[in-house]
């Protein structure tokens, strides 16, 4: 099986976009899931629908919106293309952006899980113990919710590897540039280039058993 | 031993249909407070080590003021330094015993001060999922006494426990009452443990204080029966030994001119062992000899009879003490019971338990 360089391109972006995605997302994620799981505050119906309305819209749509707000003309990428004379659209940092906010809702949801089994109780005697609720934060909450962040990172990670409609509104299907993974099963699909696509889907399966694998060895007893 | 510091406690909160509202100041060592699951037990200890803040009032612990609706006052929990014991012990289940112990920063001599006590030095490594319930406790009081508290809570933290296991715990509790000079509030709803431990009692009912006062009067005065209705009570009696005999397993008290006889408990001759009788264990007989096999009967008057409940609550005086007994309504009107009338008590020497010294 011989792979060509477009192919390595492919899921080299891929995995390049997945891992920054997930290093750009993880903080805030961890923040918001903090503020779902563990708070109660005005407006937290609306973050949350926020946050998880990507898990619901059409990823095509979702894909619409953000090109309406990253365009040269929209409110976020004219701010930007005025400011630093960057254009985001059909930039690999589309790419980014449009996995992340894919895949976020994912990441949170493992997050929330996670957090929300740690009994309030547990935190609360931290808080006697003369735990500041930072300290408590790092100490109990988070070791004691692992395996639902755990299990949030890997699926949003491998949601991030197969992201296809957000990803083909916003950043195109630039071979080299911004094809990933799955944009490129659908180029070779059209072009009629099957022994490439027997490759990349080989390629794609192979990934997502793994980190699927990988999600029940750490949050599966 | 120096004077405890009072803790006031003034304040209200309430939590959907419930109200805790409470008022009173707690002046000895050690306090309990007495109450069915409900009465707000819970939400109390909660509002005084800060995880709960109330919606008004005050909380003040010697002259620091801790929480004060009026001038904004509300100091987190970290920096009111109670230790807290909870029912289910809340260990962390990620560390191990002494990391537990270890989590509230506390200095070696103290965390080696309540590792003795409580006598938990072979289980430092362990994980609390290793451990029994009883070991689990004592490693909760102990993270909690570690932590060197101004003040224990201690939120029924037998109660997960069989009676087997709360004999072994108590023990431990009066050490810590006599090694530790700081003030215990305890919450439970077994007046045997209350009696076993305080200085001074507070009945908590439907988030009031119903009553309070030295324990074994408040628990003992004919006044009690409410009491003894909400919480299930056993009679309380304090009696002098006056025979103890392993052969035939008898231990034989002193009350009055009277006697009443136990199972077989160590104790010297002149020793004052409590003793606790479930009220509907005690059967009430016109009549001072019955062919029956139970050990006791016991002569006195009735002093009151409360019928305001599905069962009738009978005060019998024994010499100088009360005994709370419950009957149908239906026993009471046959036998045609009254206030003066004489009676005799009659009580299985095995429904006799001996309470803790």
């Amino acid at each position: 099986m011989r792979i060509t360089p477009a192919e390595v391109a492919a899921l080299s972006l891929s995995i390049k976009v997945a891992l920054l995605s997930l290093v750009i997302m993880f903080p805030p994620g961890l923040l918001i899931g903090w503020l779902l799981a563990k708070r109660t505050f005005r407006g937290k119906t609306l973050l949350n629908t926020l946050v998880m309305g990507p898990l619901v819209l059409p990823p095509i749509v979702s894909g619409y919106l953000l090109l309406i707000l990253l365009g040269k003309h929209g409110v976020i990428g004219g701010f930007i293309y005025r400011a630093f004379g960057i254009e985001i659209v059909f930039s690999q940092w589309a790419v980014v952006l449009a996995v992340s906010i894919i895949s976020f809702p994912l990441l949170v949801r493992g997050i929330v899980t996670g957090m929300a089994s740690v009994p309030v109780e547990l935190e609360n005697a931290a808080r006697t113990l003369g735990a500041s609720p930072l300290k408590v934060f790092w100490t109990i909450t988070l070791p004691l919710a692992y395996r639902g962040i755990i299990g949030g990172t890997i699926l949003g990670f491998s949601k991030s590897l197969g992201e296809f409609g957000a990803t083909i509104m916003v950043a195109g299907n630039i071979p080299g540039k911004t094809q990933t993974m799955a944009l490129a099963i659908f180029s070779a699909v059209h072009l009629g280039e099957d022994a490439s696509v027997y490759r990349l889907v080989l390629i794609s399966t192979v990934v997502a058993f793994v980190a699927l694998w990988f999600t029940e060895r750490f949050t599966l007893r | 031993m120096t004077d405890s510091p009072k803790i006031k406690l003034n304040f209200r909160k309430c939590l959907g249909n419930f109200t805790l509202a409470v008022n009173c100041t707690l002046e000895r060592k050690v306090s309990a407070f007495l109450g069915v699951s409900g009465s707000g037990k819970s939400t109390l200890l909660n509002c005084i080590s800060g995880t709960l803040i109330p919606d008004e009032g005050e909380i003040a612990f010697g002259e620091e003021v801790l929480y004060a609706s009026a001038s904004k006052i509300n100091t987190p929990p970290e920096k009111r330094r109670f230790g807290y014991v909870f029912q289910e012990g809340y260990l962390f289940p990620h560390l191990t015993v002494a990391q537990n112990i270890r989590y509230g920063q506390p200095s070696p001599r103290k965390t080696s001060a309540a590792v003795d006590v409580l006598e938990i030095s072979e289980l430092l490594q362990r994980y609390p999922k290793e451990l029994s319930g009883g070991q689990r406790q004592r490693v909760a009081i102990a993270r909690a006494l570690a932590m060197e508290p101004r003040m224990l809570l201690m939120d029924e933290p037998l109660a997960a426990l069989d009676s087997a296991l709360k004999d072994r715990i108590i023990p431990y509790l009066h050490h810590i009452k006599d090694a530790f000079d700081i003030p215990i509030l305890y919450v439970t709803h077994t007046f045997s443990e209350a009696v076993a431990l305080a200085d001074e009692a507070f009945l908590i009912a439907d988030g009031k204080i119903a009553a309070s006062g030295e324990p074994h009067q408040l628990l003992t005065a004919p006044s009690a029966m409410p009491i003894a209705q909400l919480t299930g009570v056993e009679n309380i009696l304090f009696l002098p030994v006056t025979l103890s005999d392993k052969i035939l397993g008898v231990t034989s008290l002193e009350i009055g001119n009277q006697s009443l006889v136990i199972p077989y408990t160590e104790a010297e001759v002149g020793e004052v062992v409590p003793v606790a009788i479930r009220a509907e264990d005690i059967i009430i007989s016109l009549e001072p000899e019955l062919p029956i096999s139970a050990r006791n009967t016991l002569r006195g008057a009735i002093q009151g009879l409360d019928t305001k409940s599905e069962r009738t609550w009978v005060s019998i005086l024994v010499e100088c003490h009360h005994l709370a007994v419950k009957i149908t309504h239906e026993a009471r009107e046959q036998m045609e019971l009254r206030e003066g009338r004489e009676v005799y008590c009659v009580i299985k020497a095995s429904a006799i338990n001996r309470l803790w010294d």
